[in-house]
């Protein structure tokens, strides 16, 4: 019987031991050059000292393998130090999507010029990335991407425009998803192909798109008849839609699709623990509020360990991330209640109570980003049969 | 694959189809001899019972060689539950066999056995009790009696011609019987209320398995209804705000079975008296007492009116579920066991990802 305890809280000795590892890091980390645990953290908190030092203790590039500068471990150690690092609010941004996304890209699609090229880099935590998708008139429908990539001498001009390209600004590179052949109504999701590009291509212009927050992390790239030569294709031309879905399950059913608010929840359960008398309400409401975190994280896990099994519920990874960030969602709220409990001069109250503001302020985006709730039910609907 | 794998969304074969196929081939027959005649209450299905015991599946986890434990009888229970199989299976092997050999007491090898779980007072040499829902109580060949009296735990086994049995069902249409007890003394067995505590754990685990074979039945059904059901020119599938709804029931059913496998786990690899089948039970009990009704009520406006009729199937699955998550503690008496186990952990985290100490369970006040 594989179905077992340790299994499935991902917490065989293996990976317990690695999550110890990580741990006594952090909070060494943490002493050292005093970040504070934050929620949100893999979209907002650029810290690219934080990411080099992530690298160099061997917490990055955690599926790529050896030759290529990584650690050559199995999927299921990624989830476990994901998990960890989003759990202590750790300062992830800079490094997430070089190392969630471009790394296992590149394993599958890449040139073993771009493997050399790129991967040791990215498992350093040196090498930060972003990724090309939406554009002003392709949001949830992403197969109405117009931006396109023609032929000429050695090499492809790309033209138009991405939004909402977390990063870019100051990421290395940007992997993009053009049309390399004009749109077949009848087909639509033929024709597009994959792009690394250099931040610091002539002709790419990129400018902030600035959330209600004031915060700036998202931007509009421009791409104003930008060159790049063909070690730059990621993968087969025409073959871009296949790519950036077949592994959309990981991205969907991955802890940060659960976690975003995490380090809010964990802190206000601590300053909870400190109040002398805890009225029973206050009690149970944190009760459901955890009972529906971890059977969310169970069926994180299970999605987890059939991908790791080589299997593909795409079903469930879908589901995972539509109710994973609507539980995110809620437990903003959730946690506002609850911090009505905790007596206002309680030392840490401040900080919760910030923390609570600015997951506020994310909220909306947790059930937009990477596609919306609503594509994402009509996807499972479709594999319930009744599309 | 999973222990409790089902639903819309299964496939797959494992080292358990062989005994999937046994169990939901002997649940479909069940189910299907009562098409036409579905009433309140549900009786006893004594064929069911039968090929049950004829497959040796009735006391698989209480009996040492059997070669079955947890995984094997929540299997079982999960498949029965989603075939509405009117037979208290999870009485008599995880609950009655389990409590009578932990006190050293005889029961019949064979037929149905039921637990009566109450407070009992002794008066010059009697022990006196009334306790309601006591399942399949004038079915059962044995009533093992478990009646708290202060500080211990009364265990006995009595025939249910010398009890005083007052017929019920409970909105699932199961038997659920009051008992009255007037019985010697020496018929008991002094046990300490740790037994209670880890019966009631063996119970609430129990409830929380059946239940997903229950809401997979309701999700199988609403799916079938809309695909089924035309109005407006088309099947109500292709509204898309029956897909969402449908969509999101099954997200619900999905991580209520994720939360309930581990439940299973826990008590297959650290026994039902762990401190991680304490918790995994805890959490599946309350994310159970909150999917129940959603689920529920979301099959049932799916189904329009037919859906709330006796004739129709739908209340086999919807209204077990309900009455199966009352059973056994309460879900907001399970959330402030949670909330309390959240507070007095060292790091809330670790409780988040199961990790939880290695002391035995202690018995906890809410």
């Amino acid at each position: 019987m594989t179905d077992n305890y340790a299994a499935l809280c991902v917490n065989e000795p293996e990976l317990a031991a690695l999550r110890a590892r990580l741990r006594e890091f952090l909070a060494a980390d943490r002493d050292e050059f005093g970040w504070r645990p934050s929620v949100d953290t893999w979209l907002s908190k650029w810290d690219e000292a934080f990411s080099a030092r992530l690298g160099d203790a061997g917490f990055l590039g955690l599926t790529i393998p050896p030759e290529y500068g990584g650690q050559g471990l199995g999927h299921l150690h990624r989830y476990v130090v994901t998990e960890e690092l989003l759990a202590a609010g750790a300062p992830v941004a800079a490094h997430w999507i070089a190392d969630r996304q471009v790394g296992p890209g590149l394993m599958s699609y890449g040139t073993e010029e771009q493997r050399r090229r790129i991967l040791p880099r990215i498992a350093a935590g040196r090498y930060f990335s972003a990724i090309g998708m939406s554009e002003p008139q392709a949001g949830s429908d992403l197969a109405a991407a117009a931006t396109k990539a023609t032929r000429t001498d050695g090499g492809w001009v790309l033209s138009g425009t991405k939004v909402w390209t977390s990063g870019a600004h100051l990421s290395h590179q940007i992997v993009v998803l053009v049309r390399t052949s004009p749109l077949d109504p009848q087909r639509r999701h033929a024709g597009f192909s994959q792009f690394i590009v250099p931040t610091d291509s002539p002709g790419l212009d990129i400018s902030p798109i600035v959330l209600m927050s004031g915060e700036h992390h998202f931007n509009e790239v421009t791409f104003n008849e930008v060159f790049i030569d063909d070690t730059n294709l990621l993968g087969k031309e025409g073959d871009g839609w296949r790519q950036v879905t077949a592994e959309l399950s990981f991205e969907r059913s991955g802890p940060e699709r659960i976690l975003s608010t995490a380090p809010m929840l964990t802190a206000l359960a601590r300053l909870l623990a400190d109040q002398p008398e805890l009225d029973s309400h206050a009690t149970a409401a944190l009760g459901d509020l955890l009972a529906r975190l971890i059977s969310l994280r169970q069926l994180s896990i299970s999605v987890a360990r059939a991908l790791a099994d080589g299997e593909s519920p795409i079903n469930e990874a879908a589901l995972v991330k539509d109710l994973g960030t609507r539980f995110e969602q809620d437990s903003v709220e959730l946690a506002a209640d609850l911090l009505s409990f905790v007596s206002a001069e309680a030392g840490g109250r401040a900080e919760v109570a910030t923390l609570v503001e600015i997951a506020g302020l994310h909220a909306p985006m947790f059930t937009l980003r990477g596609g919306t709730n609503e594509v994402l039910r009509g996807m499972v609907a479709k594999g319930m049969g009744l599309r | 694959m999973s222990v409790l794998s089902g639903g819309v969304f299964a496939g797959g074969t494992d080292d358990l189809t062989d005994l999937r196929n046994l169990v939901d081939d002997i649940g479909e027959r069940s189910f299907d001899a009562k098409i036409g005649h579905r009433s309140l209450p549900d009786a006893f299905d004594d064929t069911a019972w039968r090929h049950l015991e004829d497959a040796g599946l009735t006391r698989l986890d209480s009996t040492a060689d059997s070669g079955g434990g947890p995984v094997e009888v929540a299997l079982i229970l999960r498949s029965l539950a989603r075939h509405a199989v009117t037979v208290p299976l999870a009485e008599t092997d995880v609950l009655a066999c389990w409590l009578a050999s932990k006190a050293g007491i005889a029961v019949p090898e064979s037929g149905a056995l039921t637990i009566a779980l109450g407070d009992a007072r002794t008066d010059s040499g009697t022990v006196i009790a009334a306790i309601p829902n006591v399942p399949y109580a004038a079915e059962a060949s044995a009533v093992i009696c478990a009646l708290r009296d202060g500080d211990h735990l009364m265990v006995g086994a009595v025939r249910p011609a010398d009890l005083a049995i007052t017929r019920g069902h409970n909105t699932g249409g199961e038997p659920r019987d009051t008992v009255g007890v007037d019985t010697p003394l020496e018929a008991f067995v002094r046990l300490d209320n740790h037994a209670a505590a880890e019966l009631i754990r063996r119970g609430a685990w129990a409830r929380c398995v059946q239940i997903i074979g229950a809401l997979d039945a309701a999700v199988e059904f609403a799916v079938a209804h809309t695909q089924e059901r035309e109005q407006f020119g088309r099947p109500l599938s292709a509204f898309q705000a029956v897909q969402h709804a449908l969509a999101s029931m099954a997200g619900e059913v999905e991580r209520a079975r994720a939360a309930a496998n581990l439940a299973v786990a826990a008590a297959a690899d650290h026994g039902f008296d762990s401190p991680q089948a304490d918790y995994a039970i805890t959490v599946a009990k309350v994310v159970l007492g909150r999917v129940v009704p959603a689920v529920a009520t979301s099959a049932h406006q799916l189904h329009g009116a037919i859906g709330v009729t006796i004739e129709h199937r739908l209340w086999l699955a919807t209204q077990r579920a309900r009455s199966w998550i009352t059973e056994f503690g309460d879900t907001a008496h399970y959330a402030r066991r949670l909330g309390r186990m959240a507070l007095d952990a060292a790091d809330p985290w670790d409780l988040m990802t199961g990790v939880v100490g290695d002391q035995p369970a202690r018995s906890t006040t809410d």
